[in-house]
């Protein structure tokens, strides 16, 4: 459904973009991972046209997103929720947008329900909080219901029930067939959400595949009175073991269960064992210091 | 408009919970039936464009202080003069010089205030052909500043025919006509100097800085310098009939720069 390749954005002699390529297919969602200033919203500006590139292509459906007949009816965007008219009232700011794309004053009055301003809908903007404009923007990205989404940060300023409504939403989208793309700096805010991980760096995709692959358990924390006992068992059964500081082995590699089993025929009581999780941010260090 | 402009309704009128859960109609490649498939016609463009600009506070203030200014002008001087007016063409082509003067912000929000106000964004994610925006708005600020000035226009000649009597109506017309072409013309000078600053401030600033401070210095020193290249002499000489080439090629040569100054920044511009 969506095709990025090549693309790249420099200013002078600063490349924020370079060189990012990937495809999104119907009915999943992806998470697009960075930092701030990784060239997430950069990137999604490059892919709606707002942003000239200076190389590589995007397309929706094989066109390029300036050459789509009626854009907002086949990409629902929400990039800079603040972005709007702070005179005009939430349900002014959406009868504009449903104008533009030719869909009926009645379904601005649906999408408001759908994202909770029915009662807000007739006053002005510039007395929203900012969770109300994000949920402004994510009413006029769904004016259509269009079959792409590209949502840049939209859990800022959503509330936990706000952002646990909103997976619901691209959850339910992508099983109706949608393709979905968003973005965030923060992992817990994407990973019960998304199937894949883009995650950039520096401007360039550092990874790409699904949450477990990226994410998934790295080994295995074990802990004994008899330390020593243990690290000669797990060492004996093949297993690299590293002592941490705090008295914890950890196993890199292994999962808690062969871990445990080793103990068990060794007859080692253990006090604690654990799958050891990495964290976005040593991805990030990982990923971005290997390349 | 056509008749796509009307989109069929079937999908988007199924009813929605008041909940959390969403039961929107599944999306289907490459937008659903029954949408237009494509963005508006140019006409149908330009009437959303004077929508918007109506639809704040600002903009409706700005629409009625347009249309008063003038007569309420009109009534101070006429109440406050001494000296018999001999004809009311040159009245009411100042007059409709000061309405253009206001409406010159018309069209400096139209452009600028949506880079202001970062609306630009959507603007452009709808119909991402920044020209026909462009071509929209120009158009769209034209029709409201021509009729606004044609209203205001009306107005003062109103006030005029109340409280002045035993005055030459002769040129009326032809004034009445420059104070409407004023109207236009101004408001779509302010929209092609909006795009090509993108900043609603330093576009008022600026135009008004050359429109009311430097141009009367002009005036003063080079009258004939003034009469080729200040838009207001442009519009007093055209109501009351007199170097009507000259003026005409001036506000066409400010119509003209205002607009592919914008047509090019606009272009150029990345919506950050």
């Amino acid at each position: 459904m969506i095709t990025v390749s090549g693309l790249t954005k420099r200013y002078g002699d600063r490349t924020v973009v370079d060189d990012v390529s990937f495809a999104l297919e119907p009915g999943t969602v992806t998470g697009f991972l960075g930092p701030n200033g990784a060239g997430k919203t950069t990137t999604m500006r490059m892919m709606t046209g707002l942003v000239p590139v200076s190389s590589g292509t995007a397309t929706v459906g094989g066109r390029r997103y300036g050459d789509l007949p009626n854009p907002g009816a086949v990409v629902g965007t929400l990039l800079d929720a603040s972005a709007v008219h702070p005179g005009r009232t939430g349900r002014m700011h959406l009868q504009l947008l449903a104008s533009v794309i030719g869909v009926p004053d009645s379904r601005v009055d649906e999408v408001l329900s759908v994202v909770g301003l029915a009662d807000a809908a007739r006053r002005r903007v510039g007395g929203y909080s900012l969770g109300m404009r994000q949920r402004l923007g994510i009413a006029g990205a769904l004016l259509a219901d269009p079959p792409v989404l590209v949502f840049d940060e939209p859990a800022n300023g959503l509330d936990p029930e706000g952002i646990r409504w909103m997976r619901d939403l691209l959850r339910g989208h992508a099983a109706r067939g949608g393709t979905v793309l968003l973005s965030s700096h923060l992992l817990g805010e994407v990973e019960h959400t998304v199937d894949r991980l883009l995650v950039i760096g520096g401007g360039r995709i550092v990874a790409d595949g699904s949450v477990a692959s990226l994410l998934g358990a790295e080994g295995t924390s074990v802990r004994a009175d008899d330390a020593a006992a243990l690290a000669r068992a797990l060492e004996a059964a093949g297993f690299h073991v590293q002592h941490e500081a705090d008295g914890a082995l950890v196993v890199p590699g292994a999962e808690p269960p062969a871990v445990g089993a080793v103990a068990a025929s060794a007859g080692i009581a253990l006090s604690d064992l654990r799958p050891v999780q990495r964290g976005l941010e040593d991805l990030f260090f990982q990923l971005t210091t290997a390349s | 408009m056509t008749a796509d402009d009307t989109p069929s309704t079937t999908a988007a009128e199924e009813a929605l919970p008041m909940t959390d859960t969403i039961t929107l109609a599944p999306p289907t490649a490459p937008g659903r039936p029954g949408l237009r498939r494509t963005v508006p016609s140019l006409p149908g463009l330009t009437g959303i464009e004077i929508r918007k600009s109506l639809s704040t506070r600002s903009g409706k203030a700005l629409a009625v202080a347009t249309v008063l200014l003038a007569p309420v002008a009109t009534a101070v001087v006429a109440a406050a003069s001494t000296e018999p007016l001999t004809a009311v063409d040159g009245p009411i082509a100042i007059m409709g010089l000061l309405t253009g003067y206001l409406l010159v912000s018309l069209g400096v929000l139209s452009t600028a205030g949506e880079w202001s106000h970062r609306t630009v964004q959507t603007t452009y994610l709808l119909v991402p052909h920044r020209g026909r925006v462009l071509a929209a708005k120009a158009v769209a600020v034209a029709l409201m500043g021509a009729l606004l000035g044609l209203v205001s226009t009306a107005l003062t000649s109103g006030v005029l025919a109340l409280m002045e009597s035993g005055v030459s109506w002769d040129g009326a017309p032809r004034a009445i006509g420059a104070a409407v072409l004023a109207g236009a013309a101004f408001a779509v000078i302010g929209a092609g100097v909006g795009a090509a600053l993108a900043n609603s401030a330093a576009a008022l600033t600026g135009l008004y800085l050359v429109l009311l401070g430097v141009m009367p210095i002009v005036s003063t020193f080079e009258p004939e310098v003034a009469n080729a290249i200040d838009p207001a002499n442009a519009v007093i000489n055209l109501g009351q009939g007199a170097e009507q080439a000259q003026s005409a090629v001036n506000l066409g040569v400010w119509l003209v720069v205002a607009s592919v100054a914008g047509w090019i920044v606009t272009h150029r511009r990345a919506v950050q």
